[in-house]
């Protein structure tokens, strides 16, 4: 398979246009901001910039990303940015769905491994009906069932035969997931970028 | 001394109120009473059909998706905004609260030492329960429950062994709807260990005591600046009382152990009424999932080596 498209699937990158005028220098000064956050490391050298971030914020703006270089290359129409950056947590959305079937495999091998519990047979001969208190049918409450198969009514449903559709629903959520923050997170680093080095 | 180590807000003439029109006043005043005696009058009188737990779930992932709508047209913190990141980190072990961890419960979870103990005690005796009317049934059940969640919560902020997992939830920076299912799973199994399911008691009681659980419940993670009423706050568990839990100012922390009811903090004098927008540990360090998944053994391994290892100078005990 082509490398770039595995590597597209955790990396970011991009390029935005300096402002008319704004050398290497100013640009990574307007973006030095976005560098000074707790966990992150830094390192300018000439027309390049590395950092990397270690538990970083929820609230940092660039917290999706674990590293990257930006570097000023001069491209057709006048100097540009150029980055590239590493995210972890987009590789780790876009292996979770793996995760997430796996579990769901596991969860019909233990189907097949379950039986019913005796409990709620001998729960069910035992009670013949569920009395109702004279204040719910007065205030006109439904008559409670009568507990036939105890056990399967109980909240949590936790004696039923294990089903594997919340595996595949996460699944399925973490696979839109990963596409709605491949595109979202480029777009939104991209739009940072171009802010800050317009001075805004 | 409270707030000695990151701000904090004490007291309710103190924290900020909804801002806005009064349509948006009145929503954001009633939302949180409107919906709780909503949820207590459709599980009473749903017909057998529907009185189910699948509708229980289904009415419980709804009201998230409102909930996380809510807190988009009026965030209680700019700094508590959802982030793709974040949700994608919540919504993981949301995940593995619904698959795995269900999974692994039918064996070892607290149902089976549940059953082993009403088969070895005869809680059959307790049968008469079922005689009682709904709603106190539900009430019972749900104090019962969050009595018994009280003096766990508070035990793991008191004694090491089960501070340890229960630590790694504390790192947390920001609260939003699915904060609560953030943490070791070590520690969701001891949370799951609860007094409640020793009782007999009717399907219904039990969807009832669930639908109060998390119309209170459910605000303690959230961040959506609601104006809850005076009587709410006082009886019940709020986004403020837990966001000064979760604060990064040691003496806040413990407080406000209560899952539901606020005023069992009240009666053992841990209640503190207040709020905080700085949360975390270590300064707001943000823990990543792979360091969550390990810190209780890695640091606990690191104690026991601290305390029994072989060591040329004494070190202080805590």
């Amino acid at each position: 398979m082509n490398t770039r498209f595995i590597d597209w699937i955790w990396h970011v990158s991009g390029t935005v246009a300096l402002a008319p005028g704004q050398s290497g220098d100013d640009a990574f000064d307007q973006l030095d901001a976005l560098f000074r956050q707790p966990g992150t490391t830094r390192q300018r050298t000439g027309d390049t910039l590395t950092f990397h971030k270690k538990d970083q914020l929820a609230q940092d703006k660039m917290s999706v990303f674990d590293g990257g270089v930006l570097r000023i290359e001069n491209g057709a129409d006048g100097p540009v940015l150029r980055y590239r950056l590493a995210s972890r947590a987009l590789l780790f959305c876009f292996l979770a769905p793996l995760l997430f079937l796996g579990i769901a495999q596991l969860t019909i091998l233990q189907g097949n491994a379950w039986k019913a519990p005796d409990a709620a047979k001998k729960a069910a001969a035992k009670k013949a009906d569920v009395p109702m208190n004279p204040i719910d049918k007065a205030l006109g409450a439904p008559a409670p069932e009568k507990p036939a198969k105890k056990g399967a009514d109980k909240p949590g449903g936790k004696n039923k035969k294990p089903s594997p559709t919340p595996a595949y629903v996460f699944a399925g959520l973490f696979a839109t997931l990963y596409l709605v923050g491949r595109l979202l997170e480029a777009r939104l680093l991209k739009a940072l970028f171009e802010k800050r080095l317009a001075g805004q | 001394m409270i707030g000695t180590q990151s701000p904090v807000t004490i007291g309710w003439e103190n924290i900020p109120k909804v801002e806005g029109g009064p349509i948006k006043q009145f929503v954001f005043t009633w939302f949180q009473p409107t919906v709780l005696f909503a949820l207590i009058a459709f599980w009473y009188y749903a017909p057998n059909s529907i009185a189910k737990t699948s509708t229980a779930i289904g009415i419980g992932i709804g009201f998230k998706v409102l909930l996380m709508g809510l807190e988009w047209v009026n965030p209680r913190y700019e700094s508590w905004r959802l982030t793709w990141k974040e949700l994608v980190t919540d919504l993981f072990y949301v995940g593995l609260g619904y698959t795995l961890l269900r999974m692994v419960d039918q064996y070892i979870g607290s149902d089976v030492i549940i059953e082993n103990i009403q088969q070895s005690m005869h809680w059959d005796k307790f049968a008469w329960f079922i005689g009682l009317p709904l709603l106190v049934q539900a009430l019972m059940i749900s104090l019962i429950f969050d009595f018994g969640q009280y003096w766990m919560h508070r035990a793991m902020h008191n004694w090491y062994p089960l501070w340890l997992p229960h630590s790694v939830h504390h790192y947390i920076t920001q609260l939003n709807i699915n904060k609560g299912a953030v943490g070791n799973p070590v520690e969701l199994f001891l949370i799951g260990i609860g007094i409640g399911g020793l009782f007999d008691f009717v399907p219904r009681a039990a969807l009832l005591a669930g639908a109060i659980g998390l119309a209170i419940g459910t605000y303690q993670h959230i961040n959506v600046r609601f104006n809850s009423p005076r009587w709410w706050r006082f009886l019940f568990n709020t986004t403020e009382h837990h966001s000064l839990h979760h604060s990064q100012d040691y003496e806040a922390t413990r407080s406000n152990y209560s899952n539901t009811y606020i005023f069992i903090d009240r009666i053992f004098g841990t209640c503190i009424d207040g709020e905080a927008e700085l949360l975390g540990m270590e300064g707001g360090r943000r823990m990543a999932i792979r360091e969550q998944m390990t810190y209780p053994f890695t640091e606990g391994w690191k104690t026991i080596k601290e305390r029994f290892g072989q060591r040329p100078a004494a070190v202080p005990a805590e």
